[in-house]
This record gives structure tokens, C-alpha cells and sequence, in this order.
């Protein structure tokens, strides 16, 4: 109880601290580098959801990400920008990305994990080539720009509203890895026939899995189109998805905090790294380090950063437990 | 008739292609249960390896040697580095070799530069020749007869020889070989690199057929040859071979009819098949 409260205590201090950072910041790309990560950090813990507590892999999470970034472009520049068409490009995307992740899912989720994977890659290469051929809609692969709201015109406004994106979708994920719902989909993750045969429909709950992941996909897609004023198709590839993944997987998988940390590092990194590429040439290969990182941490810390960080605490209480009895 | 031949001709070339690579994919996948998604940089690295041996030396056989060289020695550092840890892990397995799929793309652009480089077919197979009105091009021609080849030899060691007995009774039930006291692991090294030699001559023949390479093809034909694999039937040769020829005569009669859908055809084939046949054509085990 009490490493509950001390964590919750932290997190409001993080988020204040967060809260305050536009202030002592002048410069206007560490704003925006800023929101995005918040952004991302969501859509990696909307991965998360699937990978690190129900164990399955997706593919296709990049057609979530693209459906919210298209609507949201699409409602401001076809009608007006407005709070109004923000709220419509939130609910639209909410209700699209539920019935496609559903549909997928009830059709899909019952193949084993890699025909599983196969086919989520095959949806998102269905959305990806809808998306450049559907011209008159989405202007292919030129994409195109739009206008955003006045008020978030502003970009500590901005800021701030993905900040309590950020926050709202936290509180909102983590209510839902620790409900009952989220207990069963950690216990598919541990073994699927022994849940199978404690009477769960195992293939309902999966399907709750991937409809939560894929419409919070979606909202970070909607974060994500406000922040550029900007769509295009590269919302739906499979290098979307594969930044999902290694955020989740460095950060660390089923720790929802994890996602924050990984899509911190990854952006972080590539920002700096893609600065220096001046200096040697290297750097602008910025991915082979990464990669590098990757398998290491599937090979040896399959944790993640934030599960390795909690097993070493874990096993430290366990020590002073055991220490702490009398013999 | 002489397009609906040409087109023939073009989707049997690229059928081929698939299928070099999809049958060494297949095989791993059959015998060890393993999902190599690296598969796909292996045909890539044949591709620059191979071009870069074939420019350097002017040699196109020596070419194909280099390439196959290269795609056997990344075999063996995969299995033996890679793959080795995360036996009987399909999850760990499919994000492991993804990023080696990352990383070694990129080393591909690292070392070879990141534009695209143009390959020409070798002097002798560069022209084509007029049978009767239809242009046959020399290089596709050759680069069936290349597969058609490495089938037959694939079959023939797969159905006439003990290793090929042990193979296939592996696919099937691979406790009753071990039990027999067969070290199936050396058998599953020997498939590894006999694929991946497969993949990265794929990739050397490819360079030419399309005429330039880029590092992207290890993506995107690694993605295609999962999708054959899966249409075939995991584990079944036959199976991909059927599989790996229809999709190249659907790419290439899709492209020339309906071209806005030809990028969708692959995955709208694969996503019917599994719909109504989960194991893919030829498929037993699985699903």
C-alpha cells in the first residue's frame, strides 16, 4: 500500500514539474519535441496494452494511429477548424477505430500469434494503399495540410493539452490494466489454456484488449495530426508500428510507464542523434544503434527498462522481508 | 495472346524469385517452429553482395557465388547468435528478428550507401529473342529455369536422400526424430543456411531482373515471402512453390488489368485464404 501511495505522490510530481517546464522553455522544437513524446507515449501504451498484458503481437497498430490523424485532418480542413470539429474528429475516430479493431479482432484473433501478426500486417497494408488511392480524400501520398483551432494555435497550449492527454489516458489505462478485465487478459498473457479452462472466453477478452489499444491508437493519432497540421500516408506504414513496438520493448513491456520512457528515449535520441549526424555521417543511421538496443533488450532484458527496474525492486523487498524474519 | 504470354512469362520470372525465397522460410519455419522475420534482409544483402561481387569482378558468376557465400555466413551468425537463445519463443522470435531485419538494412545503407543501385543482367542474357511475334527476354527465361532448377534439386534431396527423409519426418513430428536419436539440430543448421543461401541467391538474381536494388527490398519481400509461406502452408515445399507462382502471375496480371489494386492483391489473397483456410493451402499443422 504504501509503494502505491509513494508512486502516486511521484507521478503528481512529475506531472507538475511537467506542468511548469513550458515556462523556463524558450525554445519552440523542445515544445513541440516535448508533445510529441506525450503523444507517443500513448500510443506506445496503447501497444503496451496488447504486447505487455495480453501478449499478442500487432502488426498493423499504425492503422489505428492513421485513422485518428486522417479524421482529425479531415473534419478541419473539409469543415471548419473548430473545437467543435475536434471534438466531431475525436468521436469519429473513436467509433471507427472500435468497429475496426473489433471486426479484425473477431475475425482474426483466434489464429495463433504469427498468422496473427500477418494478418494485422496485412489490414494496415489494406488502410495504407486505401489511403493512397482514395485521392480525392486523403490527396495520396502528398498528403496535405490544415488548419487547427485558434486557441491551440499556441504551442504551449498545445503543450499542455497533450500533457493532460498524456495523463487522462495514464489514469484511464492504468484503471483498466488493474479492473478484473485487465487481470484475466494479464493471466491469457501468463497461459492461455489454463484461463481457457478456468471458464473465460478467452477470445472476448482479447478482443476488449485490442479495441481499448486500438482506439487509444486512434486518440494519439488525433494528438499526433494537431501537433504536425499535417497528414499523409506515412501515418499508415509499418514504421508507425515498428516505432510502437521498440518504444514499448525498451521502455519495457506490461508497465504502462514503460511507454513513456521508450518513446522519451527513442525521440529523444533520434532528435540528437540526427543532430549530430554533421559531425559524422554515422549518426544519420541512428537506427542501427537502436536496433542494437533492441535485440539485446529482447535477448537480455526482456523486461524492458521500467520491468527490470521493478524486478530488482521486488526482489530487493523480498530481501528484506526474508532478512526482517527471525530465524 | 502475346500479352496474356509476356504477362505469363514476367508473373512464372517473379514466382520464381518468391519462391527462393519463400521455401528456405518455409522450411524453418516447418522444421523448428522458428519465424525468422530476417529472412527478407538476407535476400536484400544477396542483392547488394552479389551485385557488388558481379561489378567488382565483372563476373556473374562469381557474383552469384559472393552472394550465395554471404547469405550462407549470415545464416550462421543468426542461428547461432540470434535464433539459438529464443528457441520454442514465437514472441520473442518475431520481435528478435525483426530488429536484426532493422539493423541489418541499415547496415546495408551504411555500407553500400543509402540510393539505389542499378544491376544490368550479365552480356549473354541481356537481349531477348522474337519467337513468332512474342518477345521473350532472355534474363526472365534464365531466371526461371534458375528456380525450376533449385526446385527440382530441393525435391530431390527433400524426397531421395536420408538427410531429405530426416527433414521431412522432422516437419512432422520432430520429438519421434530426436527420439530416434537424430541430433536434429545439426539437421535444422543444415536447413538454415541451405535457406538462407536460397534467400540471398533470390536477392542476386533479383538485382537484375528489376534493374536497381534498394535496402527496402529486405522489408518488402521478406513481407511478401511471410505471405506466401502462409498462403502455401507452412512447412510445405509444394505448397510454396504453388503459392509463390500464383501470387507472381496475380502481381503481374494485376498490374497490367487493374493496376490501382495490384498493391492490395497480395494481402487481399492472404487475408481470404487464412479466412477459410487457417493452415494455407497445403497446410496440415498449425492454426
Amino acid at each position: 500500500m504504501n509503494r502505491g501511495k509513494t508512486s502516486t505522490r511521484v507521478l503528481f510530481g512529475l506531472a507538475a514539474l511537467l506542468a511548469l517546464l513550458p515556462l523556463g522553455i524558450e525554445s519552440k522544437s523542445m515544445l513541440i519535441l516535448l508533445t510529441q513524446i506525450f503523444l507517443y507515449a500513448v500510443f506506445a501504451m496503447s501497444y503496451d496494452i496488447l504486447l505487455g498484458y495480453t501478449g499478442i503481437i500487432s502488426f498493423g497498430h499504425a492503422m489505428f494511429f492513421g485513422i485518428g490523424a486522417y479524421t482529425t485532418g479531415i473534419w478541419m480542413s473539409k469543415w471548419e477548424a473548430s473545437l467543435l470539429s475536434l471534438w466531431l474528429a475525436l468521436v469519429t475516430s473513436v467509433i471507427l477505430t472500435g468497429l475496426v479493431s473489433y471486426v479484425i479482432g473477431a475475425l482474426s484473433l483466434r489464429l495463433k500469434s504469427h498468422y496473427y501478426a500477418m494478418l494485422t500486417l496485412a489490414f494496415a497494408g489494406l488502410f495504407f494503399v486505401l489511403a493512397e488511392k482514395w485521392r480525392s480524400l486523403t490527396k495520396g501520398n502528398d498528403g496535405f495540410t490544415f488548419p487547427i483551432p485558434d486557441v491551440l494555435r499556441d504551442r504551449t497550449a498545445l503543450y499542455w493539452l497533450a500533457l493532460v492527454f498524456l495523463l487522462v489516458s495514464f489514469w484511464l489505462l492504468r484503471r483498466f490494466t488493474e479492473s478484473p478485465v485487465g487481470k484475466v487478459l494479464q493471466a491469457i498473457r501468463e497461459n492461455e489454456q489454463r484461463t481457457e479452462s478456468l471458464g473465460y472466453d478467452v477470445l472476448r477478452y482479447k478482443i476488449i484488449a485490442s479495441i481499448v489499444a486500438g482506439v487509444m491508437a486512434g486518440m494519439s493519432g488525433v494528438m499526433y495530426a494537431l501537433t504536425l497540421r499535417f497528414v499523409n500516408t506515412a501515418v499508415f506504414s509499418t514504421n508507425v508500428t515498428l516505432d510502437a513496438l521498440l518504444m514499448t520493448i525498451i521502455g519495457g513491456v506490461g508497465t504502462l510507464y514503460g511507454g513513456f520512457i521508450g518513446a522519451a528515449l527513442i525521440l529523444l535520441a533520434h532528435t540528437l542523434l540526427t543532430d549530430l549526424a554533421g559531425v559524422h555521417w554515422i549518426f544519420e543511421r541512428w537506427m542501427i544503434f537502436f536496433g542494437g538496443v533492441y535485440i539485446l533488450a529482447v535477448m537480455f532484458f526482456p523486461q524492458g527498462i521500467m520491468g527490470t527496474i521493478r524486478q530488482w525492486r521486488q526482489k530487493k523487498k523480498q530481501a528484506t522481508k526474508l532478512a526482517g524474519q527471525p530465524e | 495472346m502475346d500479352v496474356l504470354l509476356n504477362l505469363t512469362i514476367n508473373g512464372l520470372a517473379t514466382g520464381c524469385l518468391i519462391f527462393l525465397l519463400a521455401a528456405g522460410l518455409s522450411l524453418i519455419f516447418g522444421l523448428m517452429d522458428v519465424l525468422n522475420f530476417a529472412h527478407g534482409a538476407i535476400f536484400a544483402w544477396g542483392a547488394y553482395a552479389g551485385g557488388w561481387f558481379y561489378m567488382e569482378t565483372g563476373s556473374f558468376v562469381l557474383g552469384i557465388a559472393g552472394a550465395v557465400v554471404v547469405g550462407v555466413l549470415l545464416g550462421l551468425a543468426l542461428e547461432r547468435w540470434i535464433i539459438k537463445p529464443v528457441y520454442g519463443n514465437h514472441v520473442s522470435q518475431i520481435l528478435i528478428t525483426l530488429g536484426v531485419l532493422l539493423v541489418l538494412n541499415e547496415c546495408i545503407k551504411v555500407l553500400f550507401g543509402p540510393n539505389q543501385i542499378s544491376v544490368e543482367p550479365p552480356a549473354l542474357l541481356r537481349d531477348s529473342w522474337m519467337v513468332g511475334g512474342v518477345i521473350l527476354i532472355k534474363y526472365r527465361l534464365f531466371v526461371i529455369a534458375a528456380g525450376v532448377l533449385v526446385f527440382m534439386g530441393l525435391h530431390y534431396v527433400l524426397k531421395h536422400t536420408r538427410l531429405g527423409l530426416i527433414v521431412r519426418a522432422g516437419v512432422m513430428n520432430r520429438e519421434m526424430v530426436e527420439a530416434l536419436g537424430i541430433n536434429i539440430k545439426r539437421v535444422f543448421l543444415f536447413v538454415f543456411l541451405l535457406g538462407s543461401g536460397m534467400a540471398a541467391l533470390g536477392g542476386m538474381l533479383f538485382a537484375p531482373y528489376s534493374g536497381v536494388i534498394h535496402a527496402e527490398i529486405g522489408m518488402d519481400y521478406g513481407i511478401l515471402a511471410f505471405i506466401v509461406v502462409v498462403i502455401g502452408g507452412m512447412g510445405s515445399l509444394g505448397g510454396s512453390a504453388l503459392a509463390a507462382v500464383l501470387v507472381g502471375l496475380l502481381g503481374a496480371f494485376m498490374a497490367y488489368y487493374v493496376p490501382s489494386a495490384a498493391l492490395a492483391v497480395n494481402m487481399l489473397l492472404m487475408l481470404v485464404i487464412l479466412m477459410f483456410r487457417p493452415t494455407g493451402l497445403a497446410g496440415g499443422k498449425g492454426a
